[in-house]
């Protein structure tokens, strides 16, 4: 049993390398548990979106769901999804790099996948200045827009988490570098690791979420 | 170079995203005065910048956009986005955004030093105990708000056909004191006895995520400003449920009631997520799930649902926001939109929202129960399971606050089921607390009477549910004075009680000073007697046909409402007493508490007071559920002392423990 040493800077507090090791321990869980937690968040919330689209499918009131069968564009769209997809399976890629200790494979395939975040952000507002129809003119529109508007707010919620993750793991090596394996870089490191594993989970259920609602606004 | 390029975090804060506790020095204090730092005024003053900013956005993008222009020929898009800018201003302002950007260049957390003296509760505060006092000022400012206008409400009907008040200017009223009551009880216990309580409860030293806890609250604080927002700019004429067609068709207002939801909304969130997550992993060891306090079970079901249900709630508002600005038609029934999808929407979320304010309350008394009738709790396991079967089943009900509208007939008889079938944990729930006092001798104490006034107003409240949820009686009494009694009845005499007892309780740990008993004593009486006087000739009116939301009434129904007036004022007057007594023993007279006045195993009381900023200075190992009241010799309920010198290291070796954090 290691002994117990005063933290320094801190008066009165004395933390034991067993606590240190606890409340780590409690800390990869928290974020194991926080990311599906963040998951079902986001996810009732496209609930949300997905009940309003059956909802006002099936009400089709005043014969407004989407009359001539008009749709948003099919190759923006399309693309959009493609590209949430592809985003999606290249944080999975990277994770299993980063598992075996490739680092960089996983940097590089990181900042891919922030790229194409990004882009597909544009391409998303680029397809609302390219609609053939108003907002308001039915329930397909509205669930549209509505569909535009959030998923916005996830990839850019998505890929945020891995940009501060790939900022984060270039100073953290910088660190593990110059430093050595200092006890608190070795924690940062295991936290590091969690929280990758979690933000690679979040882009998958990203990419289902994105899959999801192309085949409800592109195909059915 | 160091990992945090000098920005060691302090001890027990968090590195990254979540962090470990571990030694490190703080960044040493500064000699710049407190007030020149980022605290509550320069939140106020990026909210007017943001607002300012958003609006003239808003103008520029949509002010040739006449459809943009709601009823008051305000424009919405303007509003909107002055409000949501404002948002981000006070939250820029108050420091809440910079780690969030500094976290984009991979910073790690500064950490200043932990603050001393009350300037700390007007920061950005990633301490617990800072942010639990925080929110249960900030709870009382809201209550305290609404309740102003409730008094105005009830003025108002003091006659039949005499007016103070026009019927726009009422049903304004209405709407706010509803709306404000429900967003301050949907954290009236979670943020300030959640977020104070639950780690030193369950043995640890911090939240899972301290900075979402934190913003939580100044998500909480900025809902309470923009709802407020919503008179000047003209009110909203739906009440608290935001109803289309008329969402869509309204003044400015509206738009301070959906943006208010959607920031309250996240806030939940926000809070509900730290601590669920909080529970499941901070656990001290030992803390295995059979002895987790009864009030962190509520906390628990609670937290579960602010996670899932409040999302559905701040789309359904983002739908309303794009109706009324980029005029999308989700309410409009004539476009192909609905205005039943709100109402399937609000309510999925609303219903739920029913227990996040009714669970807490009974984790409050539950807790209280035993220490003051010295005896265990009974049915501790079917307490909690009853908490995360209403939980669960609060789900599957919404659909009968649609009985009358927007329902498919045949449907009726299933959520007529569900709802009935709530009744059963929440009988469970109930029956905890009277085998508890079965035979009991009762400590007649401050607290615990406001427990017993609980479960007596909750007993007519939930009753009356029981009947509410039975179609026929729903389609007789829907929309009526008997509906706002008998909420009024779950809530403020359910909840609002249980809050006022856990305050009582709760004050002397987290402030180390003892609320008067005397005058406890009064408050509790004078609430109680003229609750019951409010709001009992409610049920009396809304069965002889008082529509609810209206100004004006049958004259024959005069005397009740005036018997129910004059219990409003005085129920008001003795929130006064409560003022007194908080100001006379907090400020003017202050006595210090004893250290463990009620004489509590709870682990929350055997800390020190004033709980240090480490809530333990070594990690507990609970050996004990805190219920073993009446043993002869009960065992203790955590070794505070020997510390983590347990068998950590190999914490997964034997699960039977609870070692294991994970
Ligand atoms: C201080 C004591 C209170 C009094 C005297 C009071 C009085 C009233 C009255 C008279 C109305 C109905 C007005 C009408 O429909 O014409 C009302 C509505 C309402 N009250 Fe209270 N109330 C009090 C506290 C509370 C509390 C503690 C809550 C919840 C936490 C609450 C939530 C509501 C809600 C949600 C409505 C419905 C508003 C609507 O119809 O949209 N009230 N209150």
């Amino acid at each position: 049993m290691s002994a117990i040493n005063p933290a320094p800077g801190i008066p009165g507090l004395i933390e034991s390398p067993e606590e240190a090791e606890y409340e780590l321990r409690a800390a990869e869980g928290s974020v194991w548990t926080g990311t599906r937690l963040a998951i079902g968040i986001v996810a009732f919330a496209f609930a949300g979106l997905a009940f309003a689209y059956f909802y006002l499918r099936s009400a089709n009131n005043d014969q407004s769901w989407r009359p001539h069968g008009v749709t948003a564009p099919t190759d923006i769209g399309t693309s959009i999804v493609a590209l949430t997809i592809a985003a999606g399976a290249l944080a999975l890629l990277g994770n299993v790099r980063l598992r075996r200790g490739l680092r960089a494979d996983w940097q590089v395939a990181g900042w891919t996948v922030v790229a194409t975040g990004l882009l597909v952000v544009a391409l998303q507002i680029w397809e609302l200045t390219r609609l053939r129809f108003f907002p308001g003119s039915s329930g397909y529109a509205s669930c549209f827009i509505g569909w535009a508007a959030m998923n916005i707010a996830l990839v850019l919620g998505a890929t945020y988490w891995i940009e501060t993750l790939l900022a984060r793991g270039l100073r953290l090596r910088r660190a593990l570098v110059e430093e050595g394996a200092t006890p608190a870089a070795l924690s940062a490191e295991r936290l590091f690791r969690a929280n990758a594993e979690g933000c690679t989970l979040f882009w998958g259920f990203t990419a289902a979420v994105a899959a999801f609602f192309w085949l409800l606004f592109y195909i059915f | 170079m160091t990992i945090d390029s000098g920005r060691r975090p302090a001890a027990g804060e968090p590195v990254g995203d979540v962090g470990v506790t571990r030694p490190g020095p703080t960044r040493r204090p500064t000699s710049r005065p407190a007030w020149l730092g980022q605290h509550l005024g320069t939140a106020v003053v990026g909210a007017v910048a943001g607002y300012a900013v958003g609006h003239w956005l808003g103008n520029q993008i949509a002010s040739a956009y006449p459809n943009t222009a709601g009823a008051s020929g305000l424009n919405d898009t303007a509003v909107v986005l002055g409000l949501a800018f404002g948002v981000v201003g006070w939250l820029a302002g108050i420091g809440a955004l910079n780690y969030p950007l500094a976290k984009l260049v991979g910073r790690e957390p500064v950490t200043p030093e932990p603050q001393q003296g009350w300037m700390r509760y007007f920061k950005y505060s990633t301490d617990h105990k800072v942010v639990g006092m925080q929110y249960l000022v900030t709870v009382l400012v809201f209550f305290f708000t609404a309740g102003l206008l409730a008094m105005a409400i009830r003025t108002e009907l003091l006659t039949p056909a005499n007016h103070f008040f026009g019927p726009d200017i009422y049903i304004a009223v209405v709407g706010e004191h509803g709306t404000m009551m429900m967003m301050m009880a949907s954290s009236a216990v979670v943020g300030p006895l959640g977020n104070y309580l639950v780690p030193l409860m369950i043995g640890s030293r911090r939240t899972a995520f301290p900075r979402v806890e934190a913003a939580s609250y100044w998500f909480f604080a900025a809902g309470y400003l923009v709802i407020l927002t919503a008179l000047p700019l003209g009110g909203f004429p739906t009440g608290w449920t935001g109803y289309a067609p008329l969402q869509t068709q309204s003044a400015g207002g509206m738009d301070s009631y959906l943006v208010g939801f959607g920031v309250i909304g996240i806030g939940m969130i926000l809070a509900g997520f730290n601590l669920a997550v909080t529970i499941i992993h901070f656990r001290a060891p030992g803390m295995t799930w059979n002895r987790v306090p009864v009030f962190v079970w509520s906390m628990l079901a609670t937290a579960a649902l602010l996670t899932l249900a409040t999302p559905t709630l701040v789309a359904a508002g983002l739908f309303g926001v794009l109706d009324r600005t980029a005029q999308t038609a989700f309410y409009v029934t004539e476009h192909g939109g609905s205005q039943f999808l709100w109402q399937n929407l609000f309510w999925f979320f609303g219903h739920p929202e029913v227990y996040i304010m009714a669970l807490p309350g009974f984790g409050i008394v539950a807790e209280m129960l035993p220490v003051f009738t010295r005896k265990p709790l009974f049915g501790y396991r079917v307490a909690a399971a009853g908490m995360l079967g209403v939980a669960l089943l609060s789900f599957f009900v919404w659909q009968h606050h649609l009985f009358q509208s927007g329902i498919n007939p045949d449907m009726r008889p299933l959520f007529m089921l569900t709802t009935e079938l709530i009744s059963i944990p929440t009988g469970f729930i109930f029956l905890v607390g009277l085998g508890t006092l079965y035979k009991a001798r009762i400590r007649m104490e401050v607290p615990m009477l406001f427990a017993l006034g609980m479960y007596f107003n909750f007993l007519i409240g939930g009753v009356t549910g029981v009947f509410l949820s039975d179609v026929p009686v729903n389609v007789t009494v829907h929309g009526s004075f008997f509906v706002m009694a008998h909420f009024h009845y779950t809530i403020m005499g359910g909840l609002i009680f249980a809050l006022f007892g856990g305050i009582y309780y709760w004050t002397p740990k987290m402030t180390g000073r003892m609320l008067d008993q005397k005058w406890g004593k009064i408050h509790f009486w004078t609430m109680f007697v003229f609750f019951n006087l409010t709001f009992f000739p409610l049920f009396i009116v809304g069965l002889l046909g008082q529509p609810r939301r209206v100004f004006e009434y049958a004259a024959n129904l005069q005397v009740w409402n005036d018997i129910s007036s004059t219990g409003a004022f005085l129920l008001g007057a003795s929130f006064l007493i409560f003022v007194g007594n908080v100001v006379w023993t907090m400020v003017i007279n202050p006595r210090t508490a004893p250290a463990n006045p009620w004489a509590s195993n709870g682990l929350e009381w055997q800390t020190p007071t004033p709980v240090p900023y480490f809530n333990f200075e070594r990690i507990p190992v609970v050996l004990n559920d805190p219920y073993h009241y009446g043993d002869p010799e009960p065992a203790p309920v955590a070794d505070l002392g020997a510390g983590l010198a347990m068998a950590v290291a190999g914490a997964t070796a034997d699960p039977s423990t609870g070692l294991d954090p994970r």
